[in-house]
């Protein structure tokens, strides 16, 4: 047998295969993966250009301390939405080998280092300390702050990942996975909010804040090259003393668990049989009971159980409804909005309507062993509309009434919600018939919403449909402005309400009928599209 | 019974450049039990695709009991039974929500929906695990909720596309239990394998597919002839010669590295 070859570069060779591989894929894929690297990269360029050209500001100190920080947040809890990232992160594909925990920690620390991550973290570091570093020793410090407060991210996700192998490999971790983007959406808003409070009123504000957190690694290593800049080499030793610290206390936790998850077996199965916690039956109850008997009602329940349970269609529900909620109402507040906005909800939620088919996955197949003519295909449409209505309805209501009560502007109520139940039908009518003219798959695993092959039928399907509901809506809008500028038009504009439901009403009607016969007719393609993936 | 459960005249399904299926002319007898058998790639599954109504066929007819799958679906899909290869359930229901959704599509009255899927999941052991998301079962959990799923409406012909692929012997027995016991009442079970053990202890009728074409069939003996086994009948009919790999390999075993 040859002597056993050294670990570390055998793992940084897999990540960089691994890197590679990324390569290696369809032509969709390909050009997804090199534009996410480019972002990325082009992203961590413009970062270290603006964090140089703050150099020298007021405060600068404590916007780099709070971004390091915010950063090592990222490290912690990126494991636990991007499992699939990195396929070195789960220490279990490496139980069969004959490895111990030493050599390993390093060769995996090692590897974790590369990657377009990593890469990005470093330019952020580089360009945080050449913002806050002034003299020599400042800047000597904060070549030794960049490398540890590189480590501590790295090994912070590390031991996250492998304290939670047991959620990440189950059923669990991966509909956590998939919420991912719901937590970018979101984040992305408190951020935009963050950055025009900060924007109009200075950064002078992140002070408070910052004096606690450029004690907490890895922000104090880049807070030690500040008290360094200052002179206060005492607090800098200590900053950079903790960042140390908390690099050993993190990997010797993660070598703890790394034992013990190579030596004790996998209870994963066992573990799943016994303690997932059962559903309990709701055959019979609540609101079951409410719902009419039939294809409608079986179609509407399995409808809404899904909004619940299915981990893709709930962070689309959720998307939808705090979205539509966020932006007439944020709008409204800042004095920018009009109750008109409010239109918004019922745009971003008829999107559930499209691709029907699709969130059904190829299960769909259950559904087409059961539809044998268009009359099938109308009620079963048809169910999968009030089931969205069921909570569309009421929701675009109370974000119209919100908006309205807002701005004080209550005496377009009524038309606002005439419009809004208007776009509402026109947008079920659209995703009825695109659901069944364009369906595409999407896949269960992961964060992408569309199979890769269908991006332009899927773009053609809710694009073309969202054009579509709006030019549908033209009468009502039209009808809307008359009355506004017509004389004495102003007394009559309650009418838009009776008269835009009516005609929400007659579009989703019509809209189901044409696309239930093409459904029945359509069976086994929409089959097919659906499956892909 | 007598006459034909399934009747299949000239099907043909290409993908792009690759003739998957090609002109099957097939009767296969009502009230037997039917294996098609033949190995990965032959055909099987886009075979009972076909037949079933999940994949329109580029050319040729299906009829079953009497009637065509393509001109007559509502008198074929209300009787038949299908449980796919390769396709989800609606994972994020419970067996036993999954049974009393399948079953009111399918236009069953609710409560004789109920008392039938209480059956059923007591008779294939799922009884236990019926409140729990279809998402968290075994393969054998779930091949046996797609089999209960298929039998709700007590269908006249069932098609089964490798129904023990991936089971346990435990849950294969059981599954093999309700099928003898439901073909005994004279109804037709079609099912795909590739383990010849298996369809030769459980089929009376049995059609060989090998690359897209049907290669034999008839009663299990006929097909099997003077072979041993159908094992051996069946190797020889897709042309499979034993090679001998004695050669290469050498060494593997014997304990040196």
């Amino acid at each position: 047998m040859s002597a056993p070859a050294a670990l570390t570069p055998v793992f940084v060779r897999l990540k960089l295969s691994l890197l590679r591989n990324g390569l290696r894929q369809s032509g969709g894929r390909k050009a997804a993966y090199i534009a996410s690297a480019v972002v990325a990269l082009l992203f961590a360029a413009l970062q270290l250009l603006g964090l140089i050209a703050l150099r020298g500001s007021d405060h600068v100190e404590s916007l780099v301390v709070l971004l390091v920080a915010v950063l090592g947040l990222g490290w912690a809890v990126m494991p636990l939405f991007f499992p699939g990232g990195d396929e070195t992160l789960d220490p279990t594909r490496l139980v069969m080998l004959p490895l111990r925990p030493g050599p390993l920690v390093r060769a995996l620390l090692a590897a974790s280092l590369v990657g377009i991550g990593p890469l990005f973290t470093l330019c952020l570091l580089a360009g945080s300390v050449i913002a806050v570093a002034h003299g020599g020793a400042a800047f000597a410090v904060g070549v030794l702050a960049v490398v540890l407060a590189l480590l501590v991210c790295v090994a912070l996700a590390r031991a996250v990942a492998a304290a939670n192998v047991r959620l990440l490999t189950s059923r669990k971790g991966r509909d956590l996975a998939v919420l991912s983007g719901l937590v970018i959406a979101v984040g992305a808003q408190l951020v935009n909010f963050g950055a025009q409070r900060l924007g109009s009123s200075g950064l002078e504000q992140l002070d408070p804040a910052a004096d606690v957190v450029r004690w907490i690694p890895p922000a104090s290593a880049v807070g030690a090259v500040h008290s360094a800049g200052e002179g206060a080499y005492g607090v800098a030793l200590a900053q950079l003393a903790l960042s140390a610290a908390a690099l050993a206390g993190l990997v010797a936790w993660w070598s703890r668990l790394l034992t013990r998850l190579m030596t004790s077996p996998d209870g994963s199965t066992l573990q799943a049989a016994g303690d997932s916690a059962a559903v309990r039956d709701r055959t019979s109850t609540g609101l079951a009971r409410l719902l009419p008997p039939g294809r409608t009602g079986t179609a509407m329940e399995r409808s809404l159980r899904y909004i619940r349970r299915d981990p893709k269609t709930k962070a689309a529900w959720v998307t939808s409804l705090a979205i539509g909620l966020i932006v007439p109402l944020f709008n409204a507040w800042q004095g920018t909005g009009s109750v008109y906005f409010a239109c918004f909800a019922a745009g971003m939620l008829g999107i559930q309507m499209y691709n029907q088919f699709g969130q059904d996955t190829s299960a769909f197949w259950m559904v087409a062993m059961t539809i044998s003519s268009g009359r099938d295909a109308y009620v079963e449409l048809r169910a999968r509309a009030l089931a969205l209505l069921l909570i569309t309805l009421p929701y675009v209501a109370l974000v119209t009434v919100l908006t309205a009560a807002v701005l004080g502007d209550w005496h377009r109520l009524a038309e606002a919600l005439g419009l809004s139940f208007a776009l509402l039908g026109a947008m079920l009518a659209t995703g009825a018939w695109t659901s069944a003219r364009f369906p595409y798959s999407i896949p269960q695993e992961g964060y992408k919403n569309v199979a890769p092959g269908q991006v332009g039928l899927a773009w053609i399907s809710i694009f073309g449909g969202m054009v579509a509901a709006a030019v549908l809506c033209v009468p009502v809008i039209a009808l809307t402005i008359w009355l506004n500028v017509s004389a004495g038009g102003e007394g009559r504009l309650w009418l838009l309400l009776p008269a835009g439901t009516a005609y929400g009403a007659a579009l989703t009607h019509l809209g189901l009928r044409l696309a239930a016969p093409r459904t029945a007719r359509r069976l086994p393609e929409i089959l097919a599209a659906v499956s892909k993936g | 019974m007598g006459g034909s459960a399934v009747s299949v005249r000239g099907l043909w399904k290409r993908f792009g450049e690759q003739v998957a299926v090609g002109g099957i002319d097939l009767e296969l007898p009502a009230g037997r039990f039917i294996g098609l058998v033949g190995p990965n790639g032959a055909g099987k599954t886009t075979t009972l695709s076909m037949v079933t109504g999940l994949l329109r066929p580029d050319q040729g007819s299906v009829e079953v009991v009497g009637h065509d799958v393509w001109r007559d679906p509502v008198e074929v899909k209300a009787r038949i039974g299908v449980l796919p290869e390769g396709l989800r359930l609606f994972e994020r229901l419970s067996g036993r929500e999954l049974l009393a959704y399948t079953g009111r599509l399918r236009g069953l009255p609710g409560a004789e929906v109920d008392r039938r899927a209480t059956q059923l999941l007591d008779v294939l052991d799922l009884a236990g695990a019926q409140h729990k998301l279809v998402v968290d079962y075994s393969t054998g959990m779930r091949k046996k909720t797609g089999l209960a799923a298929a039998l709700l409406h007590n269908p006249e012909v069932l098609f089964l596309d490798e129904p023990f692929e991936g089971v346990d012997p435990v849950s294969a027995q059981t599954i093999r239990g309700v099928l003898e016991r439901y073909t005994a009442s004279g109804a037709t079970v079609v099912f795909s394998s590739h383990v010849m053990e298996l369809v030769e202890s459980l089929c009376d009728w049995v059609a060989v597919m090998a690359a897209g074409r049907i290669r034999a069939h008839g009663p299990i003996a006929e097909v099997r002839g003077e072979a041993p086994s159908l094992q051996r009948a069946f190797l020889e009919l897709v042309g499979a010669d034993s090679r001998d790999v004695g050669s290469d390999l050498d060494w593997l075993g014997g304990g040196s590295r």
